[in-house]
């Protein structure tokens, strides 16, 4: 069973879209379990009602939505490729629907949770309208013209709160709370009808309109998804190859300075290692994970130009990279076949 | 176990992961704490404000300083911000980036804590339970004011003799507890809000000093940490050699007096020379450590990394980093110098 969860592991983590599902999974089972735990508590009071139950039936999705949101990585890679400068790759506002969507529809599922779950469970559309209960038809219709209207308020706003109403004299507390509740059912389970059929028929349907299209936004924008965390994985790499290659650097250097300024007799044999510039083994691998880039200036401007002039969706090309930007022809091209084979390798 | 260690390597995969992960752990002993902690309201007229109040705030900012503690990322930080130029220029853009970083990460416990609180409601009803309008509720209308605030005092407390079984507490509590919870989930839609607003809107404005900031400070976080891995390893080779130096030279020394033992009219043979520690090193790789060894040399390494910081610029030609350290010799003059050592 270890081997079977590690295999959905990763598969969740495989890529974006199913790292979603699965967080969207969890946000729905801890929207339930943040119903179940939260103590709902009606103020009954005549004004207070309505607003605490529409409080409560609204905020919380909202929250959900925006949290769905949120987490999702695609929401700052979505503002990111809306934003940036067409540069040698133009823009596809497909490919940007595409991505607006499949994020909406998955944060869509917590909040959806949220109200048929208090729709359900009844007691804030009781709390809402308990004080628009027909007094006529479930009780003491007889008694009810004689109240003014304030007090009819006040009496049934305390329907939800057992311990303090006080007016089974007019209206049993059971019937009205019997009535409610099941009309709050009932609308809780049309709730959740029309939303599975309305996800059933969008599902289903779709097919049947743009197929062709819906597959090349599919494909780009998973392929930005991955190509975005690639180039933070190399950026990573390139760091740690970059920091690993300064301290030694720096240890060498100071070598060199104790050699040459100093009255240890023992370190006469070191300076015969250290004279000739040959670094250690692992130095040369590293060396080769900079790829060529090996200044401040350099990175920044690879940087800079990742995002104003991404490169075009074309491997194989012969023009060199970055021709804009003030690097020599000859340069870059050793760079970009690296880039190539790189990609080839996923 | 298999399971634990999936999700550690899961994390451990960057170290924005691992703060992740801090942070995360920390939200949940948050919730833990707060599930776990026994509210005891004073009920007395002027401790309770002090009670609750204290109980809402003095938390969270211990958990704010814990959040600050358990990064990592905020001692580098500091670093970062109080070291020399030297040969490296400091970027303020990167500092305010990773102090940003560092804040985001450190409120979220203290959040959790106060939302918690919030929609619970305990605290509130606690500190608020005496600034209550009486005018609202009927049940007031016969008792002097004195008399109406002892009787709020005690509404947080179910069990009180004198408020068990009252509506009116029942009324008071559950309005102040509805608009603790009201005020919750305002402060939580809010924050929501905001942080949706600052993912979505970061990318309009200025994406490329982001990307090179979020670079660097990256940078200087690994930086750090490889520079104590190879201080680590430089340690332990100083330490094998000294000791290995130990125990050779009370080796010769044996030998020699063994030696003047024996032959007492002959000249004592010269001690041994101690085996050059060179012969005993494992791997090429450490020519660079070699050199540094004595104390002294070793603080003035740490002091150099300190004060004078290497530049980024790895093109220039090797061992000397760019501008070189303390001072830069001729190469003809390594010869001639070192010639005057071995003639010693």
């Amino acid at each position: 069973t270890m081997d079977k969860f590690r295999m959905i592991f990763q598969f969740l983590q495989s890529n974006q879209e199913s790292f979603m599902n699965g967080i969207c999974g969890i946000m729905a089972l801890a929207s339930a379990q943040m119903y179940s735990a939260f103590d709902f508590n009606c103020p009954c009071l005549p004004g207070y009602n309505a607003a605490y139950s529409a409080g409560i039936l609204l905020a919380p999705p909202l929250v959900l939505f925006l949290l769905g949101l949120v987490m999702n990585n695609n929401v700052s890679m979505l503002a990111e490729e809306w934003k940036r400068p067409p540069g040698r790759r133009a823009k596809d506002p497909a490919v940007l629907r595409y991505m607006f969507c499949s994020m909406a529809q998955r944060a869509l599922i917590a909040p959806v949770v949220w109200v048929a779950v208090t729709l359900l469970d009844g007691k804030c559309f009781l709390c809402a309208f308990c004080t628009a209960v027909p007094v006529t038809a479930l009780g003491n219709g007889s008694l009810a013209p004689g109240l003014p209207a304030p007090e009819l308020a006040r009496l049934l706003a305390r329907v939800p709160c057992p311990e303090i109403y006080d007016g089974d004299w007019l209206l049993a507390r059971e019937v009205a709370v019997r009535y409610l509740r099941c009309i709050s059912q009932a609308l809780g389970w049309s709730f959740v009808l029309l939303t599975t059929l309305l996800a059933f028929v969008v599902r289903s349907v779709r097919p049947c309109f743009t197929q062709v299209a819906f597959l090349k936004s599919k494909y780009w924008s998973h392929y930005i998804d991955i190509e975005r965390k690639l180039f933070d994985e190399t950026c990573t790499e390139h760091a740690k190859a970059f920091a690993k290659v300064c301290i030694q650097q720096f240890f060498e250097a100071m070598n060199h300075d104790l050699e040459l300024g100093h009255t240890h007799g023992t370190l006469a044999t070191a300076p015969a290692s250290a004279a000739a510039p040959t670094p250690p083994d692992g130095a040369e691998e590293e060396r080769e994970k900079l790829r060529g880039i090996t200044d401040q200036g350099t990175m920044n401007r690879l940087l800079t130009s990742w995002h104003k002039c991404k490169p075009p969706l074309q491997l194989g090309r012969e023009e060199p990279l970055l021709m804009g930007n003030g690097w020599a022809g000859g340069g870059p091209r050793p760079p970009r076949k690296e880039v190539a084979t790189y990609f080839s390798k996923v | 176990m298999d399971k634990f260690r999936m999700l550690f390597q899961h994390f451990q995969s960057s170290s924005e992961s691992v703060m992740n992960g801090i942070c995360l752990l920390l939200a949940v002993v948050t919730v833990k704490l707060y599930s776990s902690f026994d509210f005891n309201c004073p009920c007395l007229a002027r401790y309770n404000a002090l009670y609750g109040l204290g109980l809402l705030l003095a938390p969270p900012l211990a958990l704010f300083l814990c959040g600050l503690l358990a990064n990592r990322q905020s001692v580098v930080m500091v670093e970062e911000w109080r070291r020399p130029a030297g040969h490296r220029r400091k970027d303020p853009g990167i500092i305010r980036y990773m102090c940003s970083s560092v804040l985001q990460r450190a409120l979220a416990a203290p959040l959790v804590w106060i939302l918690l609180a919030l929609l619970d409601g305990k605290c509130f009803v606690c500190a608020f339970s005496n600034s209550v309008d009486p005018e609202k509720f009927l049940d007031f209308a016969n008792m002097t004011p004195s008399q109406v605030q002892f009787f709020l005092a005690k509404v947080p407390c179910k069990e009180d003799e004198l408020v068990r079984n009252s509506p009116a507490r029942k009324a008071v509590s559950r309005y102040l507890r509805c608009l603790s919870q009201a005020i919750g989930w305002s402060v939580t839609l809010l924050l929501i809000i905001a942080a949706f607003l600052a993912r979505c809107l970061r990318p309009c404005f200025d994406q490329t000093g982001f990307l090179q900031r979020r670079y660097w400070s990256n940078y200087v976080d690994l930086e750090q940490k490889l520079f104590d891995e190879t201080c680590c390893e430089h340690a332990r080779d100083f330490a094998h050699r000294c000791v290995l130096h130990f125990f050779a030279s009370m080796q010769s020394e044996l030998q020699a007096r063994g030696l003047h033992r024996d032959n007492a009219g002959r000249s004592p043979e010269p001690p041994a020379v101690p085996e050059p520690p060179e012969v005993l090193d494992s791997g090429s790789g450490k020519a660079h450590l070699r050199a540094i060894s004595s104390r002294e040399q070793v603080d003035r390494l740490l002091s150099t990394w300190y004060s004078r910081k290497p530049p980024l610029d790895l093109a220039a030609s090797p061992g000397l980093c760019g501008g070189g350290l303390s001072h830069r010799a001729p190469t003809f003059a390594l010869g001639t110098r070192l010639s005057q050592h071995t003639d010693v």
